[in-house]
């Protein structure tokens, strides 16, 4: 009863779903419990989380950004082709970065200033990036980097490796960013009712162009951190990612129609389904029961969340 | 003992099948799974050997006929395999004299816009059109558009599906198809023979096929079960990639984590198969484990080069346009094709060979 | 008339905005001077919210002028108003539904602690202190600003406005959604602010509201301030004849 009025039910019950998943597959699965096997899950969803982070924010404000599987992939590729070309790591790394926030820039401008629809023109920018990525490299992709480049992969620092350490910090910055700082008080405020902040006189079109920038950011480190595990650039790395990461935000708890976001519950919600595909994988179940149960997990969640904030509604309205 | 486990892949490797009769699929698939032994292995240039032999298969050859145009429609051109057949087409048209216009749909998945690209070429007066349908179902309607227009339609690898052809009647007027099957056949072969050699029995493996209910994936994935099976090995996991190296990846280090003593995974694509690789060599297990691909990718070749991957199956693409456009002017040229199946040859590039493919294409 | 010899703090000219084919503004002139209370009355669609709104940056102008100080602007936007000190309860959409009612009332003012993070204890605790300064009811100040009932969501939009003072503080409708008692609150409060020294705007279509705040009184009918006359020398019934259009010989005699 307590559980289902507080603010963090998404997140609770995703805390739920996370043990009951980890008690029931510990005893399915001899394989499961152990720190090897929650560190493979840790790693695997690194690049998830950095995605959603990104995510979190644009949904929050009432936007969507379907660009970053294609900007994950056009970043790794530049800073590949910067890489060959004899480029310092910093250098390749910081120019591929940048070239993928660039497309995030493109896209915030003409959502915010232009008030183009996010979603189409998200649309128009994962094809753009998507195809800049495969005549560039002429759909082959690039591989072989020097090994300081691969640490960032999976060069390990103490007991944990790169893409964990970078997955963990960057989703303690959004955090603060989001629940701490203006810019998450105004991407809330954007979602929830981007007029009384503008009357509010804010600048509006700026911070919402910004969050587009900062999802594109996020999408480039996930296109380094892919490319550096895989040694490999692939025009098509990141296929479909997008779809995985709104899952999880919005799993997490994070409002669809904004106003709302929570970083610990797209945190918790791509445990989860990265959990699933481990628990699933170790119990050697066919894929296509693998995306069953996938499904049916955000369905389930889903639900909850919706009824719990129908009865909420009622006792308010 | 090794050797020739190592010949066998090879062989199995070059195979072209031109059969006469009733061609079915299935004899074919039996009849490479075993017993063809050729002796005739391509030594330094594995290339002209399969140009020799696609040909000789295409006999009678037809007369030359400078100045026809055919069309040829792709799934898309955003994948190198597609790439490098649209340049055996054009530097095949080129040798022969004729004209060729090579065009594609947008993505891999994109059935309706294959479709449409299709129907917009049937309004441009080719000679004939070679199509390579992404599914079995989706050109089917312009095929039957080209029957009334009297375009013959020359079908590459994926074949129409045979029942909807039928009721739409939907006529081909000529098959050159891969053999998918065959592909994963022949690497779970490999892996097996590797196994054995190094002394295990009844070794676990694994298979992981591309995207769920993705033809191609499946054929490839079948055969590598049979391969298995037919070795006694331990079939542990069948997983979907869905063709992704991340996935791969991801999936290769809970294989590993479920079953440490894991020795070989047959991938249906080279792409897969990286990513297998790289999540071994993180594991620390790359030599314990033997993992096959298909497609031959430029990035595959380094690969085996660097003692990493294991094996990759290579489709001939460059050289299937040769053969395609052989078998259009055949088809224009009236000749009797109707009891005979062409395959696109294939070829197993292992470590050990990979130096003689390295002008493949 | 002492008065008109003052400086107005904000004089408009000719005023004009169409929204597509719906001519708002056609020419509207307004002034307001220093300390006083102006009542701007008018049926629906008059233009009432569309003038205040060009006032408070929220909307620009197509022509006409807008003199604030002295100092002539084709067009203010929302921060502009801001800082010349124009603050303004809105009639619709003035708070954030998801957030809290410190939020919405420090919204777009958030103080911060070593220039980054929100200093949210500090919010909490100066809006609860401001609220009850006020006297303006809400259960508990973390509640969000959608669960409040439209009378305290417009307690919450009056007390942004207010919060960081300002010269001129505009009211648009602000007790349409509000009971007896509340009504007579928020009346109150806006009678002392006049005293206090800020000039007020009131948009109100309550006569009784009208003549117990406003010195003056600007009617508007079709986009245009048809009169401007002084509470003191007609009755409510005049002012009703001037927003119907009913007595144009009534606006001669007056203005
Ligand atoms: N954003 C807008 N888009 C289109 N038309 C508008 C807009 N805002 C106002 N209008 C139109 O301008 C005219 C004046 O509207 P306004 O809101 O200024 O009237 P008002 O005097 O405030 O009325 P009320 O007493 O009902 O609040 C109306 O006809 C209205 O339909
Ligand atoms: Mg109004």
């Amino acid at each position: 009863m307590k559980i289902a009025r507080s603010k963090h039910f998404s997140q609770i019950l995703l805390l739920l779903i996370l043990l009951i998943m980890g008690v029931v597959l510990s005893f399915l699965s001899p394989y499961f419990l152990s720190w090897n096997n929650f560190y493979n899950i840790l790693d695997q969803t690194s690049v998830d989380i950095i995605l959603a982070m990104g995510m979190v924010f644009v949904i929050a404000s009432g936007g969507i950004d379907l660009s970053i599987g294609s900007v994950l992939a056009y970043s790794g590729i530049m800073m590949a082709f910067a890489m060959k070309a004899g480029m310092a790591i910093p250098v390749a790394v910081a120019l591929g970065i940048s070239a993928g926030t660039v497309i995030g820039l493109c896209s915030g401008f003409l959502i915010s200033c232009l008030r183009l629809n996010p979603l189409v023109t998200t649309l128009g920018f994962m094809s753009v990036a998507r195809g800049l990525a495969l005549i560039l490299t002429k759909s082959s992709p690039i591989f072989g980097f020097p090994n300081a480049f691969k640490f960032l992969g999976s060069g390990r620092v103490g007991p944990v490796n790169v893409p964990i350490l970078v997955a963990l910090a960057i989703a303690v910055i959004s955090f603060i960013l989001l629940n701490k700082t203006k810019w998450g008080y105004y991407t809330l405020a954007l979602g929830g009712n981007e007029e009384a902040l503008r009357r509010a006189g804010v600048a509006t079109h700026r911070y919402r162009a910004s969050l587009y920038v900062f999802c594109a950011l996020m999408a480039a480190i996930a296109g380094m951190i892919t490319v550096a595990r895989l040694n490999s650039a692939d025009p098509l790395a990141g296929w479909m990612v997008e779809t995985d990461a709104i899952a999880a935000v919005v799993l997490g708890g994070t409002s669809l129609s904004g106003g709302r976001g929570s970083i610990l519950g797209a945190v918790l919600a791509c445990l989860v389904l990265g959990m699933l595909d481990n628990g699933l994988i170790l119990m050697a179940i066919p894929a296509y029961y693998q995306k069953l149960f996938c499904g049916l997990i955000i369905i389930i969640a889903l639900v909850a969340t919706e009824l719990r904030n129908r009865k909420e509604h009622r006792n308010f309205v | 003992m090794k050797k020739k486990s190592l010949l066998v892949g090879l062989l199995v490797a070059l195979s072209l099948f031109v059969l006469m009769g009733c061609g079915e699929k299935k004899d074919a698939a039996d009849n490479k799974s075993g017993d063809v032994e050729a002796e005739d292995v391509v030594k330094n240039d594995a290339y002209t050997d399969l140009d020799r032999k696609i040909l000789s298969a295409l006999e009678p050859l037809p007369d030359k006929m400078e100045g026809v145009k055919i069309g040829v429609v792709f799934p898309t051109f955003s994948n190198p395999f597609y790439v490098a057949a649209k340049q055996g087409y054009e530097d095949a048209a080129a040798s022969m004299g004729i004209k060729v216009d090579v065009v594609a749909g947008a993505t891999e998945d994109d059935v309706e816009g294959q479709l449409n690209v299709f129907k917009t070429m049937l309004g441009k007066d080719y000679d004939a059109i070679i199509i390579v349908p992404i599914t079995g179902m989706n050109l089917i309607s312009g095929v039957v558009e080209a029957n009334q227009k009297g375009i013959p339609i020359i079908c590459s690898g994926t074949t129409l599906d045979k029942d909807a052809a039928a009721e739409a009647g939907a006529k081909i007027a000529a098959h050159m198809t891969y053999n998918f099957e065959e592909q994963g056949y022949v690497g779970a072969k490999y892996i097996s023979k590797k196994i054995k050699a190094a002394g295990g029995e009844k070794a676990k493996v694994a298979v992981i096929e591309g995207l769920a209910g993705a033809f191609q994936g499946e054929g490839r994935r079948d055969g590598a079960i049979k391969a298995f099976k037919e070795e006694g090995m331990n079939i542990v996991s069948v997983q979907a990639g869905d063709w992704d190296r991340q996935k791969a990846y991801n999936i290769a280090t809970n294989l590993i984590q479920a079953n440490p003593d894991l020795k070989g995974i047959c991938c249906a694509n080279d792409t897969m198969a990286l990513g297998v690789v790289e999540a071994l060599k993180v594991a620390g297990k790359k030599d314990q484990v033997y993992v096959t691909g298909v497609d031959f990718l430029d990035e595959a070749r380094q690969s085996l080069k660097a003692k990493e991957l294991d094996g990759s199956v290579a489709m001939a693409p460059y050289i299937t346009g040769k053969g395609n456009l052989t078998l259009a002017l055949k088809v224009l040229q009236k000749h009797d094709i109707s009891k005979q199946s062409y395959y696109s040859p294939i070829a197993l590039i292992t470590q050990e060979n990979v130096n003689d493919y390295d002008d493949w294409k | 008339m002492g008065e008109k010899k003052k400086q107005p703090f904000l004089s408009v000219k000719d005023l004009k905005k169409s929204f597509g084919r719906v001519e708002a503004l056609r020419g509207a002139d307004l002034e307001v001077y220093p300390g006083e209370t102006l009542a701007i009355v008018g049926d629906n669609g008059a233009g009432k919210t569309t003038l205040i709104k060009t006032l408070s940056g929220v909307i620009s102008p197509d022509s006409g002028e807008i003199m604030i100080e002295g100092r002539a602007y084709q067009e203010l936007n929302p921060r502009q108003a801001l800082d010349l000190g124009i603050s303004t309860v809105y009639q619709d959409l003035s708070l954030v539904n998801c957030r809290d009612i410190a939020t919405n009332i420090f919204l777009g003012r958030e103080p911060v602690r070593h220039k980054i993070f929100v200093d949210k204890r500090k919010m909490a605790a100066e809006a609860e202190e401001f609220l009850r300064q006020l006297d303006i009811k809400i259960p508990e100040i973390g509640v969000e600003a959608g669960q409040l009932s439209g009378g305290q969501r417009q307690g919450v939009a009056i007390a942004r406005a207010i919060k960081f003072g300002g010269k001129l503080l505009i009211f648009d409708e602000p007790t349409a959604a509000m009971g007896v008692q509340e009504s007579a609150a928020v009346l109150n409060l806006i009678r002392k602010l006049g005293q206090k020294g800020y000039a007020v705007i009131l948009i109100s279509h309550n006569m009784y509201e009208v003549f117990q705040l406003a010195k003056r009184v600007s009617v508007m009918r079709q986009g245009k301030v048809v009169a401007t006359v002084s509470t003191g020398d007609v009755t409510p019934h005049d002012v009703v004849a001037l927003i119907t259009g009913a007595g144009e010989i009534a606006a001669d005699i007056f203005s």
